[in-house]
This record gives structure tokens, C-alpha cells and sequence, in this order.
């Protein structure tokens, strides 16, 4: 801790030279040119515990007193060579000797001499003619003052030494503040984190400093004498980067008396690295967790669909033959009678009855059979538009508008093309059977960070996390909504609301089957200006165990670390 | 119509479900055009196809003694047999896979149930043209 500026950070003081004690008495020396006032002095002194030395003359006693640096000189003012006030002028004037303390020794008993002594630096006066005891006393008392003064300094020292290691140890950069803004000290851990910022503060006044966090800080700190805070403040360093720092600036209190301020820097990199690992462990945490609720997912999907699968087959079988005689004997009869009017209308609706029926159990065969995909790079614009297009003409019959703002900037990614094209086609359907006559069916797709808001029970489950890059599909109706009772049944295999023979209740189901074995998820939901809409959410790679943990990693490590500079 | 009689192709209908090879028959037969015979057992489908000799054979696919492709397997070791040419009616293929008409999965011929009657003779008549 240096006191001048230009020492930032220097060495730890050196030990001072040992005070005097009593295996080193004080050393006194008497000058006068009058050898028997010498004598006088040298009796009143002479068997106590001092080192007596003596001059009879002005230039001797400087000459002594540089040589053999004495504690104390009784300096007699009177004399024929150099006066007394003239020694102690040089003696102050040299840095070797200022400290030594002078008493003057006169008969002059003029005030204005005694001040003249006392200005020129003499801490005390004896008059002539001098009594033995007083001479004593005064030294003694002068040597005990020497002494406890030495004394002081050396614990002041000790004291500053042990300030220094503490701030040396630091791993807190302190700088300390005069009143005026000056730099009175700061620590290697300050010059360290300072960086660049070190010299400036060195070398410029308070209100040039950079970055100006620093500078407005230590304004305010002195202005108003409070403590200031910043959280992090970003200092430049020699390699072009920015150390993140806490800032803490407090007054020293010293009484009434402002006494400058400190700043207390705090690295917060490791900190921020800390942060950092930890960020991405619990995004890895909850990406291990979206693959197990997505690999769990598609067990529940596969062991659902086993059943069902089964019980479709066993169904359909049993269904399939009573079908194909009705249907077989239906073409018969008709080959073989001649019917009139009524009775052809009858057999054409016992034959659309017959190809009802097989709809039915052709769907639920389907709907066994969703296990396997054809895994190619696929549009999910194409798939919309080919769907689009195998309802358009009833689209126009109903007239019900289509609106589309399909994103030409979705990547492609592996699609069962003709699945897909399923699911839009189911959706479309469900869409235009709830509108029934006029309305708008609109379709939007885009690649975007899903929001919290997008996710519903499904997306959460198939374990989307908001700021996700999606491919994301929403269809949106303006027919009467779900009833909110039927939400959470809507995908429910065999739920239904629809007259019996117009709906079977698999489209959903086979739609969400199709959409999860894809990694993606489906929800329904009412619009808040009515409608249904519903959302499909795909992450943009197929399998969560594949490509989507790296996607999900950069993602997560771009929120770690907003780029610093922008701070400025 | 004796020159017909004489010309008239044989098939043999093998399926667990009386009515359904009844259905099928009286369907064929109504053409003029073929000579049928019902098996509803399909263990012996063989027998009947070795008394019957027929150019054109139907197999259910799912019988309760018998798969229909087990017995396709029996005729294909049969030297006697094997030149028959045979279908499989099935109901688990659908008709999203076969499309109208029959279907070739992995070399063999399916025909969905519930088949049409059109469907059924344009089947039949591609078959024994081949
Ligand atoms: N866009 C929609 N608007 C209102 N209700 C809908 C919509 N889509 C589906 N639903 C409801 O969900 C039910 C189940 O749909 P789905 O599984 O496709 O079977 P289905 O269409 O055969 O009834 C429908 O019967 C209907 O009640
Ligand atoms: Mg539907």
C-alpha cells in the first residue's frame, strides 16, 4: 500500500530500525562552545542510563549528529561559529537527522527566541542557567517521549505490515479512495481485475475513469458518502475479453471527517462458470427426463396399440366375413332378380350401408396398423397442401374459406409422408364437420421457439421446453368449440360426438398416435373468440435420442451466456 | 352350350364360413362360365383339390384347423398340384393395401373381404389368363 500513486502495489514495508530500550540506551548529545556548561550538562546526565556524546560548536554538532545519529541533542543558541537556530535549521533539512529531537539550551529568556526555536522544529527549551535536575528531567522526559513515539511507529508499522498481507490475500480487489478521488491504494487482486482499467484510474482524474460503472460508483461513494452497489459490471482486459465483477463502494467513516472511499471488486467468471455448468446440467437433466417421458410415451403408444391392434384384427376378421356375404349375396340377388323402383333403392342402401360398415372396420385395421413409419426428409407444407386438396371441393360445397400462412423456412425432417398427410386430413375433417356450412378453416406453420403458452398437456408430456426451436402447426376452425367436459377425452380411442355410422372416434386418436411416434405432440383447445384450434409441435429432428440433445444443448448454452458486450 | 360345358374353368373355394363359399359359388356359377366346389374344412383342401383337379383355387387365409398358407405350402410340394394357380381371400389385408381387386404381397394374390362380385370375377379372369 503505497501512499504515491505511482506505486499501485508495492512490496510490504521493511521492518524500521529498533527503538531505544535498555540495551540501547538513548544517545544525547550536548553542545555548547562554553566547556564549563558542557561539564554541567555531562554531570546532570553522566551515571544515568544514556550514551553521552558532546560539540563545542555548531558545526561540530551537525557533523556529530550525522555521523552517530543521536536521539536527543541539548543545543546551546549563543555560539561563536553557527548558532543554534542555524543547526537545527540544517538539521531539519536533512532527512538523516530531521528526526532527531533539539532542545534548546539559552540564557536568553525571550519569548520571541522560544518561538523561533519551537517553529525551526526544537520540541523543547531549557534556560541558562540550568539546575542540574532540571536538565535531567527534561530528558528524561524527552526520551520517554522518543521512545513511546518509536514505539508507536513500530506498531504502526507492524499494524500497516499486517494490512498488507491481509490485502495482498485477497481475492477481493481493493482500492482505496482519497477524498479528492485519488488513488491511495488498491491491492494485486484490484490490479488484477482492473486489467486495462488499472492505469486510467492511476492516471486520470475521477470523472475520466472508464468503464463508466466505475467511474459513476466512486462519484456517488464520495459525493454522498453511501454505500454503492453494482451486481456486475464488465471490465475490459488486456486480451480483449471482459472480466464480470460485483462492485462494492463504502465510505470510511471517520467521525464527522470524510476520509475518502473503498471500492471492493468481486470476480464473479467462476461464479458465472459455476452458473453456467449448472444451467446446463439441469438442461440435461430435463432433456434425459423429455426422452424418458417420450420414450415412455411411445411404450404406452405401443402397448395401446397392441391391444387395440389385436383386438381390431380379431374384430375385423369376425366382422369382415358376415360383410362379404352380405355384400356377395347382395350382387347376386341383384343378377339374379329384376327388381322394380322401390326395391332398387332399397338394395343401393343396403349395398351403401355394406361399404359403410367396411369403412368402419377398414378404420380400425388402419388404426392397428400405425406401428411402423416410413421415415423419409419430408415438407410438412407438402403434407398440408395434399391434404388441402383432397378436401377442397367439399371445402367449397361447405362454403368454408381456407386461410394458409405456411413458412417457407421449415427445414425438413423425417415424415411418414402419407401418415402425415393422414393427420392433416383427419384434422381438416374433424374441422370441417364441426363447422358444418360457412366458416374459415385456417392453417399456419412455422419454425420458431415454442412459448409456454403453446404447450399443452401433450406437448408437456412429449417434454417440449419453452425457447424449443419447433416446427409448429396450428388449425384453427370457426365452429362451436369442445364442450370443456370433452376435452380430456377427445383422443380417446372410440370417443366420438358424432351421429352413430358418421364417426367412428379414431381420427384423433390414430392422429395423436401418428404425431407421437413422429417425437412430436398434438393438442386441442377452444380459441378465446371461439372455434377449436388445434397444435402440433415437432421438434425439428426426429428422434429425441438422436440429433434433438445437441440442438437442445446449443440452445440451452446460448441463454448462459448473453453476449457480455452488450452491456455496454 | 356344350362346347361351354366342355370349356368351363374349375375352382375350388376353400374357406371355414358355409355361407360365404356358397355366396362365392352361386356368384361364379351364375357367370355360366365356371365349374365350382365348396371346401369348408381346410384340412382337406388338398384331398379336394387331388379329386376336383381345378385351374384356380381360393384360400381363406385364417381358417380354425388351418392357414390358408400352410396349404398354399402343401400344394407347392405337390408335384401333381403345384401348377395350380390359387388366391388368398383374406380379412385382415385391407383394401387401403390391396386397393379394389387383388393384390400382390411378397408374390402371393390377396383379395379383401368383403370382395364385390366385379371384383371378384375381374380377379378370377386375370388369374386364368395368365
Ligand atoms: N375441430 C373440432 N371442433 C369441435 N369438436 C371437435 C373438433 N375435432 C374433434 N372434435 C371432437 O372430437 C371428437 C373425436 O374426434 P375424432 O377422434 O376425429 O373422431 P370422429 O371425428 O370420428 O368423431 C369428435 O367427435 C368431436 O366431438
Ligand atoms: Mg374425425
Amino acid at each position: 500500500m503505497s501512499d504515491a500513486p505511482d506505486r499501485p502495489a508495492p512490496a510490504p514495508t521493511a521492518a524500521p530500525a529498533a527503538a531505544p530500550d535498555s540495551a540501547n540506551p538513548p544517545c544525547v548529545l550536548l553542545v555548547d562552545d562554553i566547556p564549563a556548561n558542557l561539564r554541567v550538562l555531562y554531570e546532570s546526565l553522566n551515571g544515568r542510563d544514556y550514551r553521552l556524546l558532546v560539540a563545542n560548536g555548531g558545526a561540530q554538532a551537525l557533523d556529530i549528529a550525522e555521523r552517530s545519529r543521536p536521539d536527543l541533542i541539548l543545543l546551546d543558541i549563543m555560539m561563536p561559529d553557527m548558532d543554534g537556530f542555524e543547526v537545527c535549521r540544517r538539521l531539519k533539512e536533512n532527512a538523516d537527522t530531521a528526526d532527531i529531537a533539539v532542545v534548546f539550551l539559552s540564557a536568553l529568556d525571550d519569548a520571541a527566541d522560544k518561538i523561533h526555536g519551537l517553529e525551526l522544529g526544537a520540541v523543547d527549551y531549557v534556560t541558562k542557567p540550568f539546575h542540574p535536575d532540571e536538565v535531567a528531567a527534561r530528558v528524561e522526559t524527552h526520551c520517554k517521549i522518543l521512545r513511546l513515539e518509536r514505539e508507536l511507529g513500530q506498531r504502526n508499522r507492524q499494524l500497516e505490515l499486517v494490512r498488507d498481507r491481509i490485502l495482498h490475500s485477497m481475492v477481493e480487489g481493493v482500492v482505496g479512495l482519497d477524498v479528492e478521488g485519488r488513488v491511495s491504494f488498491f491491492n494485486p487482486a484490484a490490479e488484477r481485475m482492473l486489467g486495462q482499467a488499472a492505469a486510467r484510474l492511476l492516471t486520470h482524474e475521477i470523472a475520466n475513469w472508464e468503464p463508466a460503472p466505475l467511474r459513476d460508483t466512486a462519484i456517488t461513494v464520495l459525493a454522498e458518502r453511501r454505500e454503492v452497489s453494482v451486481d456486475e459490471l464488465a471490465l475490459p482486459q488486456a486480451d480483449g475479453s471482459t472480466l464480470p465483477v460485483e462492485l462494492r463502494a463504502a465510505p470510511i467513516a471517520d467521525a464527522d471527517y470524510p476520509a475518502g472511499a473503498v471500492l471492493v471488486l468481486r470476480d464473479l467468471s467462476e461464479r458465472r462458470r459455476v452458473e453456467a455448468k449448472l444451467h446446463r446440467t439441469s438442461s440435461e437433466l430435463s432433456r434425459s427426463h423429455r426422452e424418458l417421458r417420450a420414450a415412455q410415451m411411445q411404450l404406452v403408444q405401443a402397448a395401446k396399440l397392441e391391444s387395440v391392434g389385436r383386438l381390431a384384427a380379431g374384430v375385423a376378421h369376425e366382422v369382415k366375413n358376415p360383410l362379404a356375404i352380405v355384400q356377395l349375396g347382395l350382387d347376386f340377388l341383384e343378377q339374379v332378380i329384376s327388381f322394380d323402383e322401390i326395391s332398387t333403392q332399397v338394395l343401393a342402401d343396403m349395398q351403401q350401408a355394406l361399404s359403410r360398415a367396411d369403412t368402419v372396420v377398414r378404420g380400425l385395421l388402419d388404426f392397428s396398423r400405425e406401428r411402423e413409419l416410413d421415415l423419409r426428409p419430408y415438407a410438412v407444407n407438402k403434407a398440408i397442401r395434399n391434404s388441402l386438396q383432397l378436401v377442397r371441393h367439399e371445402l367449397t360445397q361447405r362454403n368454408i374459406a381456407v386461410r394458409t400462412e405456411l413458412d417457407v423456412d421449415i427445414p425438413d425432417r423425417p415424415f411418414d409422408a402419407d401418415k402425415l398427410q393422414q393427420v392433416f386430413l383427419n384434422l381438416f375433417m374433424n374441422a370441417m364437420h364441426a363447422m358444418e356450412r360457412d366458416g374459415t378453416l385456417s392453417i399456419r406453420s412455422d419454425y420458431a421457439p415454442v412459448t409456454a403458452a403453446d404447450l399443452g398437456p401433450h406437448a408437456r408430456d412429449a417434454g417440449f421446453l419453452p425457447g424449443e426451436h419447433v416446427i409448429r402447426i396450428a388449425i384453427e376452425d370457426t365452429g362451436p368449440g369442445i364442450a370443456p367436459a370433452d376435452l380430456g377425452r377427445l383422443f380417446d380411442p372410440y370417443f366420438t360426438t358424432k351421429r352413430q355410422g358418421e364417426g367412428t372416434g379414431l381420427g384423433l386418436s390414430v392422429t395423436r398416435n401418428i404425431v407421437t411416434l413422429h417425437g412430436g405432440s398434438i393438442d386441442l383447445e377452444n380459441r378465446p373468440d371461439g372455434g377449436a384450434r388445434a397444435l402440433l409441435l415437432f421438434p425439428p429432428q426426429n428422434a429425441p435420442a438422436d440429433t434433438a440433445p445437441q440442438q437442445a444443448e446449443s440452445v440451452a448454452i446460448g441463454h448462459a451466456h448473453p453476449p457480455s458486450a452488450t452491456q455496454w | 352350350m356344350v362346347t361351354h360345358t366342355v370349356s368351363k374353368k374349375k375352382i375350388l373355394l376353400v374357406d371355414d364360413e358355409p355361407a360365404l363359399t356358397r355366396m362365392l359359388r352361386l356368384n361364379l356359377e351364375q357367370t355360366g362360365r365356371f365349374e365350382v366346389r365348396e371346401e369348408n374344412r381346410g384340412t382337406n383342401a388338398l384331398r379336394a383339390a387331388r379329386d376336383f383337379r381345378p385351374d384356380l383355387i381360393f384360400l381363406d387365409v385364417m381358417m380354425p384347423d388351418i392357414g390358408g398358407d400352410e396349404v398354399a405350402e402343401q400344394l407347392k410340394q405337390d408335384p401333381e398340384l403345384r401348377k395350380i394357380k390359387y388366391a388368398f381371400l383374406t380379412a385382415i389385408v385391407t383394401k387401403r393395401e390391396t386397393g379394389t381387386g387383388a393384390a400382390e404381397i411378397s408374390g402371393e394374390t390377396f383379395l379383401a373381404k368383403p370382395v364385390k362380385r366385379d371384383e371378384l370375377l375381374a380377379v378370377v379372369d386375370e388369374l386364368l389368363a395368365e
